[in-house]
């Protein structure tokens, strides 16, 4: 339930101030997933951008609950390896079947810290982790690894000297080429500890045909402050470094050691629309 | 899949190994479709542990009695629990549950409404839950908006519309008020729910916009927590819409403002649930409702019925009125299908017209027949005044197609009270109806027991009838149609006798049960074929050449294949149609059917006869217009002689139809010795002998 009280917010909103960050005159990425896999934490802009992905991709919700699927298999997979802390860059609004959600159903004590710039995400995380001193969001942009790496909460919360399972899902896609993801992802890479695990899921178009680039255009003109990049195959490889990947390797987000009917989508590309892979550090 | 008629099938509180095995395979079943579309935070072995926990809780349920639709409720909440399951969810749960549950072992045999209504408080439990859900993300999502609002302290001029903008993308309405309700700023959303502006909305009173049943909840409910009992204030509500319909909501009221009071605010969240209450009963209306009409069909009204006897008033009780249109398949024959149909939604339209100011529930149950359940007070009208009521709505002419058509309805009427058994009540209700309908058009009728007990017996009789013919109990006998002038025999007519070991059952009442079933129309084809043979016979024997009566019942006359039964049976007999004297009901005589086959059978060369003439002016004017040989007079008409005053007008008035007179029912002597003063040519009655077997028929040439 809810702990935050509204008062002190809304002295706020009366006394005429309101941050430029929260605009919600365009749709956010974080939310229209959350509406794709069926949740209510989205406006009006953010289901009308999902309505448009739906047109050019009618199963796009299938593909957003496989990757979601995904992350419980990722993450019960590193708690098998012996991971119990986590670090989730790019979590969005911690919609149903969150990493939280996830690994504490399987080990209480496992910690978890989020990330995400979006400050509506990050409000609500901190108001949906209130009770949970075991978990945490911190408000920081991936592009910058230290601000993330050495924020107070992180350092509370992760101990660096353990290993870590770090999540970048569907994230990468949204960080262009010329912020270098592979530089940043070193960066991370290196900040961990042997026995490390790192996830990654990524969009890509190398079993598609226009429509990706359709839904890529849309994105653009829906002047989110995200714009999506899809990468290649090995583009994407090269984003885990020389961590080992386990097996199957990186391959579309379903195929990834399937569990049950919910891991894959009925439409064969959507199987295939996302990349999904986890590595080891050595 | 096990053969049900081998073993002996297990009781539902004890599932068999069997039944765990279908319960299982249902429930990973369910699992596979019910996965396939919920993101949820389970592996799918947990989630199918789950989804098998709620299908043993759904089968328990559903064995108990009575029935508990808000146990089934919980579980529909519990399985929207596992995760986001969505509209997808609740269509798979239904598709799997709606197909899989009945074909349980265990379930082959429980009455359908019961799974119709499992899977609809299924349906509700996760509407209700899912419901919350959205209403829950949407508040925190509201929140976070706001929270990060102040997280972030960023100095915008512009914030009256920055604000507005952040409220107006939300699909919650959200209305500021002060603490007296004066509202101060409202968002489009609200608007649209209200069907109001928001500048309309600005300045005016909170309360004023609440349905006047529930405001004085909310005001006190909002009191509470301006005083500080209480943080916020949740409630469902309806609210009033600018064109007077009325807009069901979830509204939240939270408490903000400053330690000094005055510029403390109510913050109201609105969430439309008008169409989350729709959606909901119209799954319920499917179920229970009329496709056509939407009235509630034949099951709503038995359930209904039951639980309105439960609280039915002691001294009032209820009043159950089962109606049949009169004509309606003369419609549907003559102007079609569609136009039944529509007539039928009139109808249904009219029906509620009527009963606007009752306590009660029109339902469709078949075809044309409505059922009507009144619970009665005081202020109830009588049941003349409310089947007066009733036939006079559906007398003025429903335009259908451009034709009006107008169908009185037959009525049904039982009364009935708390210790009245619902399916009995419903079964004397369509009793009266059927007698109602033997009567003429727009009868109604009440409920009598003693009729019931012997209409009843009658009942028992007439389907008895067709084995009693078949093992030769029921014979022809022959009535002697004695001419008045010189007493002698003048005809037979061919009547049928039952010989039942304790009361033998004669003509008149035989052919009453044949009616009642249509056996009249076999039965009176071997009637007529047999008498035809013994009076051919008779001829061939002693040369009699009278002519072979024989009374024809309504439905007989109007039957379609009379004149090819009347030809097959003269023909097996060999007597020529010109001995042969057919007659029909007065009554029937107007039917254009009965008149065409009078007009085919005297064609033939048959002669024909008005039945049981009452000289009424109508029965004169059919008389007329038929031009038939005889006129047969009723048997309750035989003492016209007492009648001084009109005795000698009717007679001198059968006398001018120029047909043949006949005189039924005559006792006496001196009965017979006035019709002939009168001017009657022919007789019959027990005066001139019994009905008689063949053998004891005085015949001669």
């Amino acid at each position: 339930m809810m702990t935050f009280s509204i008062e002190g917010v809304f002295a706020v909103v009366q006394s005429e101030w309101i941050p430029r960050s929260v605009d919600i005159s365009v749709p956010s990425m974080a939310r229209t997933y959350d509406y794709l896999l069926g949740g209510a934490h989205n406006f009006a802009v953010d289901r009308e951008l999902a309505a448009q992905v739906e047109r050019i991709m009618p199963d796009a919700r299938s593909a957003a609950r496989v990757n979601r699927a995904f992350l419980g298999r990722a993450v019960r997979h590193m708690i098998g390896q012996g991971v119990t802390q986590f670090l989730d860059i790019g979590s969005g609004i911690p919609t149903v079947a969150n990493v939280h959600e996830v690994a504490q159903a399987v080990d209480p004590e496992c910690r978890v810290v989020y990330v995400d710039k979006d400050p509506i995400a990050v409000a609500h995380s901190e108001l949906m982790l209130a009770a949970d001193d075991r978990a945490a969001v911190v408000h920081a942009d991936m592009r910058e690894p230290r601000a993330i790496l050495d924020h107070p909460e992180t350092r509370r919360l992760l101990d660096f000297d353990q290993p870590i399972g770090l999540l970048v899902l569907m994230m990468l896609h949204w960080v262009p080429d010329e912020a270098d993801p592979w530089a940043l992802m070193a960066t991370y890479r290196d900040a961990l500890a042997p026995g490390s695990h790192l996830a990654i899921t990524h969009v890509t178009a190398d079993h598609q045909d226009e429509s990706l680039t359709d839904v890529t255009d849309l994105i653009k003109d829906s002047r989110s402050a995200d714009q999506l990049t899809e990468r290649p195959h090995d583009r994407v490889l090269a984003l885990f470094g020389d961590f080992e990947l386990i097996e199957p390797g990186l391959v579309g987000c379903a195929a990834w050691r399937p569990g049950g009917p919910g891991d894959i989508s009925d439409t064969p590309e959507m199987n295939m629309v996302i990349y999904g892979g986890v590595a080891r550090k050595p | 899949m096990s053969q049900p008629a081998q073993a002996p099938r297990p009781g539902p509180q004890s599932p068999s190994p069997d039944s765990a095995r279908a319960r299982d395979l249902l429930a990973r079943k369910w699992t596979y479709l019910l996965g396939a579309v919920t993101a949820t935070a389970l592996t799918k072995d947990d989630l199918e542990r789950e989804l098998r926990a709620r299908l043993d809780e759904l089968c328990a349920v559903l064995a108990a009695d009575p029935f508990d639709a808000a146990a089934v409720e919980r579980i529909g909440e519990a399985v929207v629990a596992t995760g986001y399951a969505g509209e997808d969810g609740l269509r798979r749960t239904v598709e799997v549950l709606g197909r899989g549950l009945p074909a349980l072992p265990e379930f082959r045999q429980a009455p359908a409404h019961r799974m119709a209504l499992a899977i609809g408080a299924l349906a509700t439990g996760f509407l209700t839950a899912n419901r919350r859900a959205v209403f829950e993300q949407q508040e925190r999502l509201q929140l976070s908006l706001l929270k990060s609002v102040r997280d972030a302290k960023w100095n915008l001029k512009e914030s009256e519309a920055r604000f507005d903008e952040v409220v107006t993308s939300s699909t919650n309405g959200v209305l500021i008020a002060d603490l007296d309700g004066r509202l101060v700023r409202a968002n489009g959303a609200i608007g649209e729910i209200l069907g109001r502006t928001t500048a309309e909305l600005t300045g005016a009173n909170l309360f004023d916009l609440v349905h006047p049943d529930t405001v004085g909840m909310l005001r006190e409910a909002m009191l509470a927590a301006a005083e500080g009992a209480r943080d916020r204030v949740r409630q469902s509500q309806r609210l009033l819409r600018a064109d007077g319909d009325v807009a069901r909501i979830s509204l939240t009221a939270s408490l903000v403002g400053g330690e000094d009071g005055a510029s403390r605010h109510f913050v109201v969240v609105v969430e439309d649930g008008t169409e989350l209450v729709l959606l909901q009963s119209e799954l319920n209306r499917q179920a229970l409702h009329d496709v056509l009409t939407g009235l509630p069909n034949r099951q709503f009204f038995s359930t209904h019925l039951e639980s309105a006897l439960r609280r039915a008033d002691p001294a009032h009780g209820v009043t159950l009125l089962h109606l049949d249109l009169d004509a309606f398949a003369m419609v549907c024959d003559s102007r079609g299908r569609r136009a039944g149909e529509r007539l039928l939604t009139h109808v249904a339209q009219r029906l509620k017209s009527v009963l606007a100011r009752e306590r009660a529930m029109v339902a469709r149950l078949d075809g044309d027949e409505f059922g009507i359940l009144i619970e009665n007070t005081a202020a109830t009208p009588d049941i003349a005044t409310l089947a007066a009521a009733i036939n006079r709505e559906l007398a003025e002419p429903l335009y259908v197609d451009g034709h009006g058509l107008a169908l009185p309805a037959s009525i049904g009427v039982v009364r009935g009270g708390r210790d009245d058994d619902p399916a009995e009540l419903l079964r004397a209700a369509d009793q009266a109806l059927r007698r109602a309908g033997t009567g003429r058009r727009g009868q109604w009728e009440v409920f009598d027991p003693h009729r019931d007990i012997a209409d009843r017996a009658t009942r028992e009789l007439a389907v008895g009838m067709p084995g009693a013919w078949e093992r030769g109990e029921i014979t022809v006998r022959y009535r002697p149609v004695v001419g008045l002038g010189d007493g002698g025999v003048a005809g037979v007519e061919a009547v049928l006798h039952w010989e039942r070991p304790d009361a033998p059952i004669a003509h008149e009442q035989c052919v009453e049960l044949a009616e009642q079933t249509g056996l009249i129309l076999p039965l009176g084809e071997w009637l007529l074929a047999t008498a035809g043979r013994q009076v051919h016979w008779w001829r061939q024997r002693n040369g009699f050449a009278s002519p072979l009566t024989v009374a024809l019942t309504a439905h007989q006359a109007r039957d379609a294949d009379l004149v090819p039964r009347v030809v097959r049976a003269l023909q097996s007999a060999g007597l020529p149609a010109s001995r042969l004297v057919v007659g029909i009901p007065t009554r029937a005589a107007t039917v254009p059917e009965v008149a065409d086959n009078l007009g085919v059978l005297a064609e033939l060369g048959a002669r024909t006869a008005l039945d049981d003439f009452a000289l009424g002016p109508d029965d004169f004017a059919a008389g007329r217009a038929l031009g038939v040989h005889v006129i047969r007079v009723a048997g309750r008409w035989v003492d016209l002689r007492a009648d001084a005053g009109h005795a000698d007008a009717l007679t001198a008035a059968l006398r001018d139809t120029g047909a043949v007179v006949a005189v039924s029912g005559v006792t006496t002597a001196d009965q017979a010795a006035w019709w002939r003063r009168a001017g009657a040519d022919l007789a019959t009655g027990a005066y001139f002998g019994p009905d008689a077997p063949a053998p004891d028929v005085p015949v001669r040439s």
